[in-house]
């Protein structure tokens, strides 16, 4: 019972210090998205430039780092925190898009606030299936493919996602490297 | 001076999404993205009550930017709601994924709107 409650305080502590790791990089990158916003100052109701940029970049970078940290690095407790669900969620904006979407639509330009959304969806959506598969065909020689359960975890960025390692990813990859495919079942 | 304030304001707002979705997506029986949906909409609803309010009278731009840019910016997210779709894609899940797209998109933007709309009252 004393060894139970020992081990309940342990997790309470693991997660209150995952919980830090994610304030530290959700402060980091909010202070980037300032500096792109600052550097790309725009133009009234333009194209908001630097919203988009951030939520892009961001979007290549939680793919890419999620995938390395889930499926090639060995296990670690703080990262994921730290840098996917700190950093790059911090980083990008989804409040900030919608926004200067009613915005532009308020102001009668209903149009480009339509043609904001739907190019950041499609350029975001490419931006994290670019990063993902970067990390698995591309940077990375091709090492044990594993998934970690961590019901802990905060949030389930990469927890959900890790595919059947039963089933191939891509021809390519398996036949660029041959000896290193999955045994089939 | 403002640089403090968004390290702040984005360690909370980033700590608080992780929180809420936490606590949300334990209750979840599904990889269904709900603990985002609710963190982006319900930031989407706040940060235009204030960019709406201060447009108006209020806030002064200082604490717009710490409130909106620092707490609300990071507090929602973009990159986990586009990694989110595709790794349903990837999964076969395609209903849930196309639901997720249509939900964050369309109710997020009526959220702004009805935000700034509720904001230019007060």
């Amino acid at each position: 019972m004393g060894r139970a409650r020992a081990a309940a305080g342990g997790r309470r502590a693991e997660r209150g210090l995952r919980l830090c790791a994610v304030a530290l990089g959700g402060a980091l990158g909010t202070l980037a998205r300032y500096a792109v916003s600052r550097a790309l100052a725009g133009d009234g109701l333009g194209f908001p430039w630097p919203t988009f940029v951030v939520n892009v970049a961001g979007s290549l970078l939680l793919g890419l780092s999620i995938t390395v940290l889930v499926e090639r690095w060995p296990p670690t407790r703080f990262l994921r925190a730290l840098v996917a669900v700190g950093f790059c969620g911090g980083f990008t904006t989804f409040s900030t898009m919608v926004v200067e979407a009613a915005q532009r639509g308020q102001h009668g330009r209903a149009g480009l606030a339509v043609l904001y959304l739907a190019v950041s969806l499609i350029a975001g959506l490419l931006a994290a299936a670019a990063g993902i598969g970067l990390a698995r065909g591309r940077l990375l020689p091709r090492g044990e493919r594993r998934s970690i359960p961590d019901p802990d975890d905060f949030g389930r960025v990469g927890g959900h996602t890790a595919p059947d390692p039963t089933i191939p990813r891509s021809g390519r990859a398996a036949a660029d490297r041959p000896g290193t495919e999955q045994a089939a079942p | 001076m403002i640089i403090g304030g968004l390290l702040i304001a984005g360690a909370l707002g980033a700590a608080l999404r992780a929180g809420v979705d936490m606590v949300i997506q334990r209750r979840m029986g599904s990889d269904f993205p709900l603990g985002i949906l609710v963190v982006n909409l319900s930031g989407s609803l706040v940060l235009g009550v204030l960019v709406g309010s201060a447009a108006h009278n209020g806030l002064s731009p200082f604490w717009l930017t710490i409130a909106g840019t620092g707490l609300l910016g990071a507090y929602t997210t973009f990159s986990t709601f586009t990694f989110d779709v595709v790794s349903l894609m990837e999964n076969g899940e395609w209903g849930a994924s196309a639901m997720n797209t249509l939900l964050s998109l369309g109710a997020g933007l009526g959220a702004a709107a009805a935000g700034l709309a509720l904001g230019s009252l007060m």
